[in-house]
């Protein structure tokens, strides 16, 4: 039984076909590879999958449920949670607050007590901070808890936007472009990072990246787009000998 | 333990709105009660408007729509049953905080009305439909010959109750402060800084707009049903676009998302042009001011904002040297200002053009607030809010390590 699952999913933007007819499964536990060349549609993909875009056809579905066209907050409540390829935190927001803003989805006292600042809003205020500082601990943001998240590093930021999505509680995570502007040393920190989110946590990851060492290294799984459509699907040996992907990366000897 | 000191808040909150009433009229007459009384609905209105357009970033311009439809629907509800009915409820005082709850729900209904259809719309498209939205509902206010039409709503019962006014400005001050100190609060700032990302989040956007929309437009409703039994008539020209636009520039000048910042920027635009409006001559008379004087002006405020504008941005001073070179700088400006006019008036025909100065009212406001935006063009508190932490912070920055974390 998959996790995720795509069907023939096409989307285009005006006469644009901007991914044709993909169709693969994740499993759960999984760590999934999206790759392709600049412009393949990668994440186009993401977006589909979050409900930012609708697709024009095929069939999306998430945990035996069909998910084509959910808005994306529902999406989320469902237990999909992404990061961003240009990232996209809560520049005003202090890096705790950002990761409780991700907790937000099991809030549930009323509005009405947020207004008047009853106990039950301050009590689960609380807990939300103690479970936002508990993720900041397992993605070692502990220390920049109370900084402003625009003044924090680059490689930070792209962390505390992994534990903003992780607070969500998601059984399936996005990340786009992940390691994209890391150093070779902060590659294997994320790494690490990653592979301890799906052994310890039990997420199943998918992720798209540039960086062939990165996700051959990390994935199981590994499926190829280029000009929106499907040029190869399998293990990262399989992926790396595959003659498609190599012209597709490297260009065809003329 | 929280509920002793949540009720001796309120009871607080309570006594201090009585003590604001009996100050204002045991210090001054009937005028200056006026104005402390416009004062607290303009804390009101700027604060609730802060809800929307600070803390929300929806930019909402068509806030004396809200505060129009409390102060109608409340009025018209007054006139036909205010002789009937407030004795039943209790007295005079119970119906207007009746009324109030009648003008927040009335006004809440129309925030709701406007916050749906401007779901799809940022920014300035935004602000142009709720700019559209105020002028349509005035528009049809004006043409209803059961309000009023376009002369007043006269004879809704006058009801006193300036404790009731702040009252209500510090209940709305209080929400807002509740708000932004629990979760939820942190999911209307996220829809501020990133639509896509909040809703990613799993945070719904729709609901948290519309929302902001409600509560912020159910605080005006309230301050119109306060504004309409204090005046006990009410025009469509009370509620006309500069209305909105005086609430605006209050949010802007405080510090976008800044509460404290609106609140102060409400009091001070709420009377600065009132005082402008009694400066007279010794003698009582109407003042004249000559074109030497105006220029004269003009130029050192231009040559102080400057200067001011080069001692802000130079953050590495300490406060205390920042502080002593502003006062410089107004010392410095007074003079050659005073320079300046000895010099302009041997110019004749500057020394001979009289203008009155209840003429240049609005030219005086209008300057203050250019000079204090480019000063601060982020408002007076940026987005700071009071707190005595804040306040200690403030004169220790020379010591305070920088922000910015090196990774």
């Amino acid at each position: 039984m998959s996790l995720l699952k795509l069907a023939g999913v096409t989307i285009r933007f005006g006469g644009l076909v901007a991914v044709n007819d993909v169709s693969f499964d994740i499993n759960p536990g999984q760590l999934f590879g999206l790759i392709g060349p600049n412009g393949a549609g990668k994440t186009t993909c993401f977006n589909m999958v979050t409900g930012v875009y609708k697709p024009s056809s095929g069939v999306i579905s998430f945990d035996d449920r069909v998910i084509t066209g959910t808005p994306a907050n529902r999406v989320a409540a469902l237990g999909i949670a992404r990061t961003f390829q240009n990232i996209r935190l809560y520049p005003a927001l202090s890096v705790l607050e950002n990761v409780v803003v991700g907790g937000f989805l099991r809030h549930k006292t009323s509005l009405f007590s947020s207004l008047a600042y009853l106990p039950s809003a301050i009590n689960e205020t609380d807990l939300m901070k103690a479970d936002a500082m508990e993720l900041l601990r397992v993605l070692d943001l502990e220390s920049v808890a109370n900084v402003r998240s625009a003044d924090l590093p680059y490689g930070k930021q792209r962390r505390l936007e992994i534990a903003r999505a992780m607070a969500t509680k998601p059984k399936l995570l996005l990340l786009d472009e992940p390691a994209a502007g890391m150093n070779p040393n902060e590659k294997v920190d994320l790494m690490n990072a990653v592979k301890r989110l799906r052994d310890d946590h039990g997420k199943t990851v998918l992720v798209i990246e540039h960086d062939m060492r990165f996700v051959m290294n990390l994935c199981e799984q590994i499926f190829v787009l280029d000009h929106g459509e499907e040029i190869a699907q399998g293990p990262p040996e399989q992926i790396r000998n595959d003659p498609k992907v190599i012209a597709a990366y490297l260009g065809t000897p003329v | 333990m929280f509920w002793p000191l949540r009720l001796g808040s309120i009871i607080a909150a309570i006594a201090a709105c009585f003590l604001i009433q009996a100050a204002t009229v045991h210090f001054v007459d009937d005028y200056g009660q006026r104005l402390v009384t416009l004062a607290a609905l303009y804390v009101t209105l700027a604060v609730s408007l802060n809800l929307i357009n600070g803390i929300t970033g929806q930019f909402s311009i068509g806030h004396a729509a809200f505060y129009m439809v409390g102060a109608y629907f409340t009025g018209f509800l007054s006139i036909k049953y205010f002789e009937a009915y407030s004795h039943q409820v209790g007295g005079p005082i119970v119906w207007l905080i009746l009324m109030m709850v009648a003008g927040a729900l009335g006004a809440m209904l129309a925030g709701f009305v406007v916050g749906l259809p401007s779901l799809r719309l940022r920014g300035d498209y935004l602000a142009i439909v709720t700019l559209g939205f105020g002028e349509i509902l005035r528009i049809i206010v004006q043409n209803q010959e059961s309000l009023g039409g376009a002369q007043a709503l006269a004879n809704i019962p006058r009801v006193k109750a300036l404790w009731l006014v702040w009252l209500l400005a510090f209940i709305c001050v209080a929400v807002c402060r509740n708000l932004l100190k629990t979760a939820r609060g942190l999911t209307f700032v996220a829809v501020r800084e990133d639509e896509v990302a909040s809703a990613a989040m799993g945070v719904n956007v729709t609901k948290v707009k519309v929302t902001a929309f409600m509560v912020g437009a159910a605080f005006a409703g309230a301050a119109g049903a306060l504004l309409a039994h204090y005046e006990g008539y009410i025009t469509p020209q009370t509620f006309a676009m500069d209305v909105s636009f005086i609430i605006l520039t209050m949010v802007v000048l405080g510090g976008t998302g800044s509460i404290t910042g609106s609140i102060f920027s409400a009091m001070f635009l709420s009377y600065l042009p009132e005082y402008l409006r009694s400066l007279k001559a010794p003698d009582g008379g109407t003042l004249y001011v000559s074109g030497a004087t105006i220029l004269q002006w003009l130029i050192a405020i231009f040559l102080a904002v400057a200067i001011t504008r080069f001692i802000s941005r130079s953050a590495q001073f300490p406060l205390g040297k920042r502080i002593a070179g502003y006062v410089a700088t107004l010392l410095g400006a007074f003079v050659i200002g005073k320079i300046l006019g000895f010099i302009l008036n041997l110019v004749h025909p500057l020394a001979a053009l009289l203008v009155d100065a209840g003429q240049l009212r609005m030219v005086i406001f209008a300057v203050a607030l250019i000079a204090i935006m480019l000063i601060r063009p982020q408002g007076v508190f940026a987005h700071h809010e009071f707190s005595w932490g804040w306040l200690r912070q403030l004169f220790r920055r020379k010591n305070r390590p920088t922000t910015a974390v090196s990774s």
